[in-house]
């Protein structure tokens, strides 16, 4: 038997029992529309990427973290005691930016594009809700490392939900596993990074897909007042695979590049005694709305600007979110011109806020 | 120590050495690279049948000549220039080494260069006005130039990290010269050699998609597809070659320096320790993607292959060479001249000498008859710590010495400054620093001056902690 002989007879032998060949066949028809804004298209499959390279890594660092009292300790061997800890503990921290930014593009071009809109309303609530666990997933793995930049920004971002009115406090308390940040605290956001969130992020992203897979790509507005007979497209299998494949690599070396060049470093244990460090601030992904609420804080001072920073947000994600049921229509009327100046004036403010951000904790 | 000093506040002298080589060292090895590619293209097309794909190759090449021409015979060659002029300044001490050392090197180089300038000029400005053949031959008089370029120049580059135990016998005693083969046949020349003629290789394939790139493929498909999936092929030496001409060239590195390269396994550190493993992955990786890019977007998909895809590559090149140069930079520490000149230009057998005379009694540049402590271990910062750190910018002492106080500040410079280190067990700082030579009160003055930046006087915390 030749080995072409035996790849055919154990293909046949799967395909037989999980149809394989019909999702050739499904591949193999399916198209991606080609035009000026077909780079986008990539930046969902870069953020899947992301994600895998978080599981992997995330796993090799399970094998030697330890939650608790241990904490600190652990990552330390990590990043200076085991060979190449440090490469794949910069890689997972990386990655976890990386693919919150690419998370972020992906949404943005889905939202530029229209295509949250009829069939894919479920496509963009599933992303949303996605991107949402991905920043709730960031925010507890920031703390585990358990130095004292971690331990002094996770108690400064707990301050926000401790803000809301009567059930904020209680809401604190029990992700902090009492009154302050400590070693239980560590033991609930571990258990929320590495299972709590997984369960609830991996259907949802399995979910995700199919719906990519039944829709098909979703085509511009400018795009889709063509012709169909002028609207150019490129097979699934093997072209748009061949690029995203690329796309991958090149993202994987954007991300070799960050972790190798700028190592994710470690800093000193967290003392809850000692004086928060100068300059605590936020991850980047929560700049602005952390700089919004600065902002109206001054404005409104007190109890009520908290109040109404938090209700001004809910109002702005929830309007943000249900776009594809007040922007439905087909046609850019009024209102669809009036989604996008909403867009447009989201991604400035998201820029804006963080840029100062940035600049005021200097 | 014999000449001045050249200070460039926050980035460094080093950088910019670093930065201009960087960029010159991607043009330069396209130009041997691509010197090769533009005879063999243009032999291949010949060989063609009559016809519009054979045309339109000789009309490409002709386009390809003059991006080639302009980007090699001009940036190429200011850039040359500048790295004299940085490197002048920045090391004149190892700079002066090189040139008495490789004299007639040097000279054979310029020839060639002249060479390399004359025909490519002829060669663009010959396509359809000579015959086919002797327009060809031009082509290969200026591939053969490039290539003994790269022949010469890397004996001298490889010489610096491994000089060889003859030319070390002899260094110092004013005969280096005589054992000029020695010095350029060193240890690392056959695998270095070997290394960067794959590299060359791969530029050429790199930016000749730059051009081909920019080729309509709905108008020309057929000359498009040719050119992209033939400049791909130029990829393949180092894809085959490069991990096995890798291992050889670390085989032939020192132990010392190839210590250099697993200090940065299992550790971080202070960053600068595991600098050239970090260096080391990037390259492995960039290396690998160019492979994998140019496979599935260029050679899978050649008509779909645009000039932003391939920009793309060209970045990672740009990239992997930035650094390969870092990384070969960074292997040679703590010297400039492997055993024999010190990253800050002073000579191995000199530091003795320097320990009882002083540091500053051999900076022929310095005003020292200064009283001020200050100002002397200002003149000796400059002098022996300046050519790697700044104060505030690129490998900043301000922060890398945060939290030490006088004490701890000067019994550090102590530790670099033993010259008897236990060589069971040498601090990772001794293998990467060049030894801080002086006398004590070198020693005493560079600490005064180092703790008034680290912790200024108006700082009350450290005023308690010198009580």
């Amino acid at each position: 038997m030749t080995s072409k002989t035996i790849t055919k007879t154990v293909y046949d032998w799967v395909d037989e029992r999980l149809g394989l060949s019909e999702i050739e066949a499904f591949a193999r028809h399916k198209q991606v529309p080609v035009h000026s804004q077909t780079f986008w298209y990539y930046w969902g499959g870069i953020s899947l990427f992301l994600f895998l390279v978080q599981c992997f890594t995330g796993v090799l660092l399970l094998v030697y973290y330890r939650p608790g009292a241990e904490a600190y300790e652990s990552v330390r061997q990590i990043t200076f005691v085991m060979h190449f800890g440090w490469l794949i503990r910069s890689a997972h921290s990386w990655s976890a930016n990386l693919m919150i930014f690419a998370i972020m593009v992906h949404m943005f071009s889905v939202f530029f594009m229209k295509a949250y809109r009829k069939p894919r309303e479920f496509g963009w609530l599933s992303g949303m809700a996605l991107l949402g666990i991905a920043t709730v997933f960031g925010f507890s793995g920031y703390l585990l490392p358990m130095d004292e930049l971690s331990y002094f920004a996770t108690k400064v971002g707990l301050e926000i939900p401790a803000a809301i009115p009567w059930i904020g406090p209680a809401i604190a308390n029990m992700l902090r596993g009492g009154p302050e940040v400590s070693e239980f605290t560590v033991q609930r956001f571990f258990a929320l990074h590495v299972v709590v969130l997984p369960a609830l992020f991996l259907p949802l992203l399995g979910f995700h897909l199919w719906l990519v897979q039944r829709h098909g790509n979703a085509v511009p507005p400018n795009e889709e007042l063509k012709p169909i007979a002028e609207r150019k497209s490129m097979p699934f299998l093997p072209n748009f695979l061949l690029k995203d494949l690329a796309m991958w690599l090149i993202s994987l070396n954007i991300l070799a590049l960050l972790a190798s060049v700028f190592p994710w470093s470690l800093g000193k244990a967290f003392d809850p005694l000692a004086p928060a460090p100068v300059g605590i601030h936020p991850e980047w992904y929560f700049m602005s709305p952390f700089e919004m609420l600065k902002l109206l804080g001054n404005v409104l001072p007190g109890e009520a600007g908290e109040i109404g920073g938090i209700l001004l947000f809910t109002f702005g994600i929830a309007l943000w979110v249900m776009i594809p049921f007040y922007d439905a229509s087909k046609e850019s009327g009024q209102r669809g011109r009036a989604a996008h100046y909403f867009g447009l004036i989201a991604v400035i403010l998201l820029l804006t806020t963080t840029v100062i951000g940035y600049w005021t904790i200097r | 120590m014999n000449y001045p000093f050249w200070d460039i506040p926050n980035l460094g002298s080093g950088w910019v050495i670093g930065i201009i080589a960087i960029f010159h060292v991607m043009i330069s090895q396209f130009a041997v690279g691509g010197g090769l590619y533009l005879p063999m293209a243009e032999r291949k097309a010949l060989a063609m049948p009559e016809g519009q794909l054979r045309t339109d190759w000789l009309k490409q090449l002709a386009t390809h000549s003059k991006f080639f021409l302009v980007l090699t015979a001009v940036f190429g060659t200011v850039s040359g220039v500048g790295i004299w002029f940085a490197i002048g300044l920045t090391h004149p001490e190892a700079t002066s080494t090189l040139i008495h050392n490789f004299v007639f090197g040097w000279a054979i180089e310029w020839v060639f260069f002249i060479v390399e300038l004359t025909t490519i000029a002829v060669y663009y400005s010959t396509w359809d006005r000579i015959d086919p053949k002797l327009h060809l031959a031009v082509g290969w008089l200026y591939a053969g130039a490039s290539v003994c370029t790269l022949i010469i120049i890397n004996g001298i580059l490889s010489f610096m990290l491994t000089p060889g135990d003859t030319w070390i016998s002899v260094a110092g005693t004013g005969a280096e010269a005589s054992k000029f083969w020695n010095a350029f046949f060193n240890p690392t020349y056959w695998p270095s050699l070997f290394l960067r003629s794959c590299v060359c290789a791969s530029l050429a394939g790199v930016w000749a998609l730059i051009t081909s790139s920019r080729i309509d493929g709905d108008k020309q498909p057929e000359l498009k597809a040719s050119l992209v999936r033939w400049s791909v092929k130029w990829l393949v030496p180092s894809f085959v070659a490069m991990p096995f001409l890798m291992i050889w060239y670390y085989m032939m590195v020192p132990a010392s320096q190839q210590a250099l390269l697993t200090l940065g396994i299992d550790t971080i550190n202070a960053g600068t320790f595991s600098a050239v493993t970090r260096m080391a992955l990037v390259i492995i990786v960039t290396s690998a993607t160019i492979i994998g890019v140019a496979y599935f977007l260029a050679y899978r998909s050649p008509l779909d292959f645009n000039l932003s895809h391939a920009l793309s590559v060209l970045l990672l090149a740009l990239i992997a060479t930035g650094a390969g140069e870092y990384s070969r930079e960074m292997l040679r520490k703590p010297y400039v001249i492997g055993r024999w000149m010190y990253s800050n230009g002073v000579r191995v057998p000199y530091v003795a000498r320097i320990n009882q005379e002083g540091y500053l009694a051999h900076s022929n540049w310095v005003w020292n008859n200064s009283t001020s402590s200050y100002s002397r271990g200002e003149a000796i910062f400059r002098g022996e710590c300046g050519s790697c750190h700044t104060l505030n910018g690129y490998r900043p002492l301000k922060s890398l010495l945060a939290g030490r106080d006088r004490a701890n500040i000067a019994s550090f410079i102590s530790m670099l400054h033993d010259p008897d280190p236990d060589p069971k067990n040498p601090s990772p700082y001794r293998r990467f620093m060049p030894p801080m030579v002086g006398t004590k009160d070198d020693i005493n003055d560079l600490a005064n001056y180092l703790n008034a930046q680290v912790n200024p006087p108006d700082q009350k915390q450290v005023l308690t902690a010198q009580k």
